[in-house]
């Protein structure tokens, strides 16, 4: 019984799977966006293969070059390939993203539903801890930890998580709220189903839809943070290559070439594009009510 | 109404002060002590102390956030070692800078927002709906730092229209809104898109509502109904988005100050982190925090005031 349970619930998914796919890929946008993300993903897994060049290898010979045949997109202040760096760039991107988005949607998840779930006071008090989290400008509160304990990729992870929770959370609370009273949730109460068993089985599938929504409208905010972090001189180190930190070497050579500036904001731009459209069209099949309202 | 504002009064009270203790804990949570990381790698033992007594870093940490709330509330937020100065003073004198960098780019981009959302919601899935719809994703999904760049990049470095750097001369209010022209466009750009949109979908949710539809069996005018009617409905979540917009604004703004070589809170902020002026950056941090606190509870208020549906359901 219990394997034709698990057949069917992983039939359930992959039929729905393949149905999110399908509106994804006839919506422009929602193909766009697949494709931009794909593209990504590929570069940042395969950067190792794909770049022409070592992206921290110095080569003063052939510095602050424009795009030629052998540097497509030109070199650096020291002679640094910057397609190469660009495409690394990416991968520092999402290891920033990936971590930071996926701590913020468990502790949002596990504060939610509690919120949502629990005593009245205690979603008072978890409802008093989003909100004070909120009032922080998230720039100034990263400017602020990094002041006190040095610029790193821990910290800016740590920060952009922190203040990520909230959006989570209040998602997920809002959901387990409106779920708590729903029938099936009161049918398994009446059968003497724990707590931890309705929200884990029965109140998180159903939490999940939203959520990938919000993630995929949140990875743009992300790495747009790390990379202005880093830009600012307060996220990644040198010489690792990240998107902000080759802005900023484009930035103090302003006045003598404009192409590190315009390879390095690029990308920026098509991933948070990529994700965003992404998420809106996915939005569109987690909730068909918004559908055509773009 | 009184009653509602007090409520939310009180609740902006709570929760800034949640903030400021909570800043103050992972400080100190955090390993590293502010008075060693203010001095540097060089720096004695006997110089530590004295700057941990000054700072009041020697108390425990309850001693440390009552005397820094009892200080706060007097207008102290501490004295700028460097230049022998109080933190409050230094940290004023920059803030109207930031303040006109974001009311400038709040004011173009509600205008232009509410314009387009208006234009998409009339022609509701028209192909210039559709553009507009397309448009305005882009444009929210903009970082606001590389929008800055690119436009000192092209604007001013290579066409040469506007400013590159500073904020005008002081006093020369025109030259002071020519400096402001590229900064505040590339921080309100994404604003443009987050209106537009929001606009839109209100329109579109009152032009279905019955007293449009009574408006509309009377014969009035279709423009008439849209601008009189719908817009005026339409723009009240708008408010409560430019207070929320607020955080978002001030982080903009530290990019916009810094790309644009503008005076202002960010610049502070960064200038003190590098020369390791650990008061003045968590002066500027409190300051900004309480005006975000203070601009959405403002925006709350003024929401009530014009939807009596806010107050009377809280």
């Amino acid at each position: 019984m219990a394997i034709t349970e698990t057949k069917s619930d992983s039939f359930k998914t992959r039929g729905e799977f393949a149905e999110v796919l399908h509106h994804l890929v006839r919506d422009p946008l929602g193909l766009t966006g697949l494709i931009i993300v794909s593209l990504i993903f590929t570069a940042a897994i395969f950067a190792d293969w794909i770049v022409p060049y070592d992206p921290i290898a110095l080569n003063i010979k052939d510095r602050m070059q424009g795009p030629s045949m052998n540097h497509l997109m030109g070199t650096d202040q020291l002679g640094r390939d910057t397609l190469s760096r660009v495409i690394m760039g990416g991968r520092i991107a999402l290891q920033v993203a990936l971590p930071t988005i996926g701590g913020a949607i468990t502790i949002g998840v596990l504060l939610g539903m509690i919120a949502g779930f629990g005593p009245r006071w205690l979603d008072n008090l978890i409802i008093l801890f989003f909100d004070t989290v909120r009032s922080f400008p998230t720039v100034m509160f990263a400017l602020a930890v990094v002041a006190l304990v040095g610029p790193s990729l821990t910290t800016v992870i740590f920060v952009i998580m922190m203040t990520s929770i909230p959006t989570y959370g209040r998602v997920v609370r809002t959901q387990t709220l409106t779920l708590r009273n729903s029938e099936f949730i009161l049918a398994e109460r009446s059968m003497g189903a724990s707590v931890g068993r309705i929200l884990a089985v029965h109140i998180l599938p159903n939490v999940l839809g939203p959520l990938a929504v919000l993630a995929a409208m949140d990875i743009p905010t992300v790495v747009g943070l790390e990379a202005g972090l880093s830009f600012l001189g307060m996220g990644v180190k040198p010489p690792t290559p990240s998107w902000g930190s080759i802005l900023n070497d484009g930035y103090s050579l302003i006045r003598n070439t404009p192409w590190i500036i315009i390879a390095g904001g690029v990308p920026l731009i098509l991933t948070t594009l990529g994700f965003t459209f992404l998420g809106e069209a996915l939005r569109d099949v987690v909730d068909p009510k918004l559908r055509g309202r773009r | 109404m009184l009653k509602y504002v007090g409520k939310r009064l009180a609740l902006a009270a709570v929760i800034a002060a949640l903030s400021v203790t909570l800043l103050f804990i992972i400080i100190h949570l955090i390993p590293g002590d502010p008075a060693r990381t203010m001095l540097g790698p060089r720096a004695t033992p006997e110089l530590i102390a004295d700057l941990q007594l000054r700072m009041g870093l020697d108390q425990p940490l309850p001693v440390q956030i009552l005397i820094f709330f009892g200080n706060m509330l007097s207008g102290d937020l501490g004295m700028d070692m460097f230049s022998n100065r109080p933190v409050a003073t230094i940290v004023f004198e920059q803030l109207p800078h930031t303040l006109a960098l974001i009311f400038a780019s709040i004011i173009w981009s509600a205008v232009l927002g509410i314009f387009l959302g208006c234009f998409s919601a009339v022609r509701r899935n028209s192909l210039a709906d559709r553009l507009t719809g397309v448009l305005a994703v882009s444009f929210i999904a903009a970082p606001a730092f590389v929008i800055a760049l690119y436009s000192l990049l092209f604007f001013a470095v290579e066409l040469r229209w506007f400013p590159a750097i500073g904020a005008g001369e002081p006093g020369d209010i025109g030259d002071q809104l020519w400096h402001l022209v590229l900064p505040s466009f590339a921080i309100g750009l994404s604003w443009v898109g987050y209106i537009a949109r929001l606009v839109r979908a209100s329109m579109l949710e009152i032009m279905g509502e019955g007293h449009i539809r009574t408006a509309r069996a009377f014969g009035l005018p279709e423009k008439w109904i849209t601008y009189r009617y719908a817009l005026r409905l339409a723009i009240l979540p708008t408010i409560t988005v430019i207070g929320v917009g607020m955080g978002f604004l001030l982080s903009a703004a530290v990019f916009a100050e810094i790309v644009f070589a503008r005076p202002g809170l960010g610049k502070l902020v960064i200038d003190s982190i590098t020369t390791r002026n650990y008061p003045v950056v968590m002066g500027s941090v409190l300051v900004s925090t309480i005006l975000f606190v203070a601009s959405t509870t403002l925006s709350d208020i003024v929401n009530a005031l014009l939807d009596p549906r806010i107050r009377q359901s809280s």
